[in-house]
Order: C-alpha cells, then structure tokens, then sequence
C-alpha cells in the first residue's frame, strides 16, 4: 500500500469536493430555476468532462497552464503559482472535471422542489436569501450528500486528467489510481490488490452514500403524497 | 372595519397571458372568482399577490390606502412588502418542518416573539389544531394541512394588522382551498370558513371552478373568463340573470336557449322561443327592460325555482303555459332532476329540480304530459353578442 499516494487522493478528493460545494450549489440553483437563453449551452459546457475522454481534457489544460501559454507564464509569475505538474494544478483540473458530478444531483434537487414553496416563504415575507437557507437548502441536502458523495468517488478513481496534468511526482500528484497503474507495470500484484481494494472500497462507500440520500428523499415524498 | 381596507383590482396584461380585469373587494367581504380552468382566475390571484411573472402588466391594485402595484406610477411592491395571506391550491407546506414552524414562518418586526406564539396558539386553536403543533405535513390529513395553511395566511394577515395599527392592511387570498380534499372534509371546512368570516376583517378573495362552492361561500362572484372579468355581483343575481350567454354558459346554467323579442306594450314584450333544429316556435310574456330592440336575436334563461308545474289535465288562467312531455326523472332522493320536452318544441329539452313527492302526487311517469307554468320574471333575456340575423 502506497499511503504517500492515498494522502494524496484523500487530500485532492476533500479539497475538490470543499471548492466545489458553493460554485455548485450557485450554479446548480440557477439552471434549475433560470430560463435564460444561455442555460442550454451552460449544461453543455458542463457535462462536456462526461463525454470527453479524460486524457483530452487533461491535453487542453496541460497546453493552457503550461508555461508556454500566456495564463500559465503570467500565473507563474505574478502569484508564483505553477500549475502543471503540482499539486495546486490538478486541484484545478479536479475542480473542473468533476463540475457534473456536483452539478447534477443538486441540480435535480432544486428541481424538484415545488415553485409554490418559494412563493409561501415569499408571500409569508421571507427575503429570498432566508428563503433559500430556512427552506431551500434543508430540503436539498440529499442532492448536496450526492453531489459531494459523487464528486469524491470521481476524484479517487479519475486517472487520466491526473496523468496529464500532473504527471506522477510522488508526494505531490501521485494519487491511488496512478500508484496502482504503477504496481502493476512492475508486477507488484500485492500492492495493486491492496490499492485497488481500497478504491473499490472507498467508491462503495460514496455510492451508498448517495442511495443512501435518495432513498431518504424519496420515502419522504410517499409520505408528502399519502 | 373602514372602507379603508378595500381591495381594488385593475389588471391589463398582453404577454404571457392575456388578462383584462377590474373587480374590487370590501374589507370583510368574500368574492369568489369563478371561471373554467385555464381562465385566468389564478393569475389574477397571483397578480394581487405579486408573484404573477408579467413585466408588461399594466393596471392597479390597491388595499386600503396602500399602493401595491401602479404600472403608471412604476410601483410594484415584492411580494414580501405585500400583506396577503395565501392559502395555495397544493397548500405549499414546508415538508420539513412542523405544523406549528409553518404557520409560524412569516417574518414580522415590530411584533414580539410572545405576543406572535399567543396569537398563533389562538389561531390553533380557532382551527382545531391544538395538538398537532408538533406534526409534520406528511402526518397530516388532507383537512389538517388546509388548516395549517390557512392559520399561515390568517396569522400574516391579523398580525401585519396589529403591527401598525389601522394604516397597514391586509389581503386573504384562497386559491381553490378545497379541491385537494375529499367531499365531507370539505362540507366541514366550508362551515369552518364560514364562521371564520366573522372574525377575519380583511377583504377575502377565493378563486374556484366551483359554482356551487361559490355560491354557497361567497357574497359577491365575478365570473372570469379568457382573463376577463365579464360579470360581477352577488351569487344569486348573477345565476339567475348572466349578462350575456357566455356568462349563462360559465355558470353553468342548463336551462338556455335561442329566442327573437319583440316589442309588445310598454314594460311587455313577447318572445319567440325558437326550437332551431325545426324552426319551431313558441310565444311566451316576457318583461321589457327597455334594453333591446324590437325583433333583435336573444338567448334566454328559464329560472327552475320560478317554474309551476301543474297536471297535464289542469285547467290554466292565461300565461306562459307550455305543455311538456317527461321524458325522464332521474330520482336523486328528495328531489328529481326532469327532462321535458315542449309538446309544440320537439327539439329542446327542459332541465327542472322537483320534487319527488310532487312527482308522486302528479302521478308522472315517464311520457306523461305536464304543464309548466313560467312566471314571466323567471325568464331573462339576455343580447346575443354581434347580434347576427337569424336563419330563416
């Protein structure tokens, strides 16, 4: 077991998870309520990490932080930060790859609250900020576990962003999923079992996690509807 | 309660949703807006409430000596500003809090948290919830969530009226309250509204499909239709004489038919009740309000409860005497609802409420001949809209 390598992935996972939580409970609110023109074309854009291979993302954000791009030689100048090959950069490209997976679920969540709940606390003269915190957020808290459950199963197993980005630097970019591909190339079996057991160990956890939301919100609606 | 307190509606809007209503409420009276789904009866609601999404909504509403909406002024109160007290057609219940959270949700300053709890115990109790406080929605009856919605409009409605004194006021607005539950729950919480009226003093506004519901609640109705208010006024006058044959249709009148007026002497008129499928006619008394021309096109309503109805063999003074056979009586229990067909009109048919035991006592069956008798103030005659000719 490589643990230098399980710091990493838990440590990525939380802070991944951590900056995503308010950027996606914003934007997961707003697509959910908004008909705005642009809305379409903003859930396109975010589901685009789904679909893309990860390698491809990991190409774009390589060749865009890289010193030789105008953003990753002023970044590396004015704040200090280097994004490729650190650990700061595959925060960023986490952060970026696991947008659906925070996304979604809260999205779904804000959805399907009844508009007409909103208009009571409005009518009852709530301002919409004590609206969204006294009723809003407590009923899409199942959507705000999965989002987080999601994103931190997504950010254990996510291999190729990692290898493009941040390469495999031990202590600083080399996660689980990476230290694995590598036990296994020099046919350590037993540590890749130790490794990859832990991964699966870890996604079920997460996964139950989410079923474990849905199906409270969902025995809560039956009894709505009795 | 002063004249102060009246709501005062005039509501213009093109976009999304086509509305053209002016209507008003006394502080303390209950109208009823009664119209089809689809009407436009919810938006109105909404556009009292400020919760209507309509950025060209034109017109005025007005409670008491408080502006909530002027399009020419540039007003437009949020809905928070607004005092209305909104009981919603699904309720809108916070699932995750208890009855007692609920109702107690609203926001107020100037009132302390004391003096809120002793008015919403109060309200509780009113409501017959006394002991639910704890309760959940989900374990609540239908009934019991009605009550609990409308101790949160009636708690934000008594309570902005404590804040300031007279200069605040407020609105009940009741969106179909009663179509979620089943019919006995309703009989009951019909009763308990109509009780309520004796303590709430702000104008009430309910919105329903339901004629009967309107009828039996409240003391004005306005029949709205395609975002239009087209009559207004209290229930029995507008059932028994609708404006105009569209009202006739929304309110649900069955006894309505096609007929030409003519001029007879000063204050009488006659009416040619035309059986259009056959040309037929017939000629019955009518009273002359002075408000049609002579041989103009009309449709008319027959009042059921100014109808006789008298034995096929009967002797008659002079009148609107119209021979009919039944076709049907369908018992209902006290009373049976009559189809009659007019001897000389085979293509109409009469829909009459009567009792059973009159039935019984005139021998009728089905086919039996039977005259019906109509005071000529049972009849009202009302404009056909563009007033085409008639087809020979």
């Amino acid at each position: 077991m490589d643990w230098q390598a399980a710091r990493v992935s838990l440590l990525l996972a939380g802070l991944t998870a951590l900056l995503l939580l308010p950027a996606g409970l914003a934007l997961a609110r707003w697509l959910a309520q908004s008909d705005s023109r642009a809305k379409p074309v903003v859930e396109a854009l975010l589901m685009l990490p789904l679909l893309l291979p990860p390698t491809v993302v990991g190409f774009y954000l390589l060749l865009w932080l890289g010193q030789g791009s105008a953003l990753g030689a002023w970044l590396a100048r004015h704040p200090g930060l280097h994004l490729v090959f650190s650990f700061e950069g595959l925060l960023l490209a986490s952060v970026l790859v696991n947008l659906p997976f925070m996304v979604q679920p809260i999205q779904r969540a804000f959805a399907s609250l009844p508009e007409s709940l909103r208009e009571a606390a409005w009518v009852s003269g709530l301002s919409v900020w004590k609206t969204f915190v006294k009723i809003e957020l407590p009923l899409v808290w199942p959507g705000l576990v999965a989002g987080v459950a999601l994103t931190v199963a997504h950010t254990l197993g996510e291999f190729g962003v990692v290898l493009m980005v941040g390469g495999n630097i031990p202590g600083e970019t080399r996660t689980l999923s990476v230290a694995l591909y590598d036990r296994v190339q020099s046919f350590d079996m037993a540590g890749a079992h130790s490794m990859a057991l832990a991964l699966v160990l870890l996604s079920l956890l997460a996964l139950g996690l989410v079923f474990a939301g849905d199906r409270s919100r969902a025995a809560g609606r039956a009894l709505r509807e009795r | 309660m002063s004249a102060m307190a009246d709501l005062q509606v005039r509501i213009e809007n093109a976009q999304p949703m086509q509305l053209s209503a002016q209507f008003d409420c006394a502080a303390g009276e209950l109208i009823a807006l009664v119209g089809p789904s689809g009407s436009g009866k919810t938006s109105l609601l909404r556009a009292i409430a400020g919760l209507l999404r309509a950025p060209e909504l034109k017109g005025r509403v007005q409670v008491g000596q408080e502006c909530w909406f002027d399009s020419d002024q540039g007003i437009r109160l949020a809905p928070q500003q607004r005092c209305v007290g909104l009981v919603f057609q699904d309720y809108a219940l916070f699932p995750h809090l208890s009855a007692w959270e609920n109702a107690g949700i609203g926001e107020c300053r100037g009132v302390d948290e004391r003096g809120r709890a002793e008015e919403l115990a109060g309200i509780f109790g009113r409501l017959g919830l006394a002991g639910l406080e704890q309760r959940r929605p989900a374990q609540l009856s239908g009934g019991q969530r009605q009550r609990v919605a409308l101790a949160r409009a009636l708690l934000r409605v008594s309570r902005s009226q404590r804040e300031g004194g007279s200069a605040r006021c407020g609105v009940m607005l009741l969106d179909e309250p009663f179509s979620a539950v089943d019919a006995p729950t309703r009989q009951t919480l019909y009763r308990e509204l109509a009780a309520l009226r004796q303590e709430v003093s702000t104008p009430m506004v309910l919105v329903t499909h339901d004629l009967s519901e309107a009828r039996r609640l409240a003391d004005r109705v306005v029949i709205v239709d395609g975002g239009q208010t087209l009559q207004s006024g209290p229930p029995a006058k507008v059932f028994a004489s609708p404006r105009n044959a569209r009202v006739a249709d929304l309110v649900g009148i069955q006894n309505h038919f096609k007929g030409l007026f003519h001029k007879h002497s000063p204050g009488w008129g006659w009416l040619d009740w035309i059986d259009e499928t056959t040309g037929a006619r017939l000629q019955l008394q009518v009273a002359d309000k002075n408000k049609l021309d002579d041989g103009v096109r009309v449709s008319w309503v027959l009042a059921g409860e100014l109808v006789d109805i008298l034995p096929g063999d009967a002797q008659l003074p002079q009148g609107n005497n119209v021979r009919c056979l039944l076709r049907e009586a369908l018992a209902l229990g006290e009373t049976s609802l009559c189809t009659l067909v007019p001897e000389a009109l085979g293509g109409v048919a009469l829909t009459l409420n009567v009792s059973t035991a009159l039935l019984r006592s005139l021998d009728a069956r089905q086919g039996s001949a039977l005259w019906l008798r109509m005071a000529p103030q049972g009849i009202h005659i009302m404009p056909v809209r563009g007033n085409p000719p008639l087809s020979p």
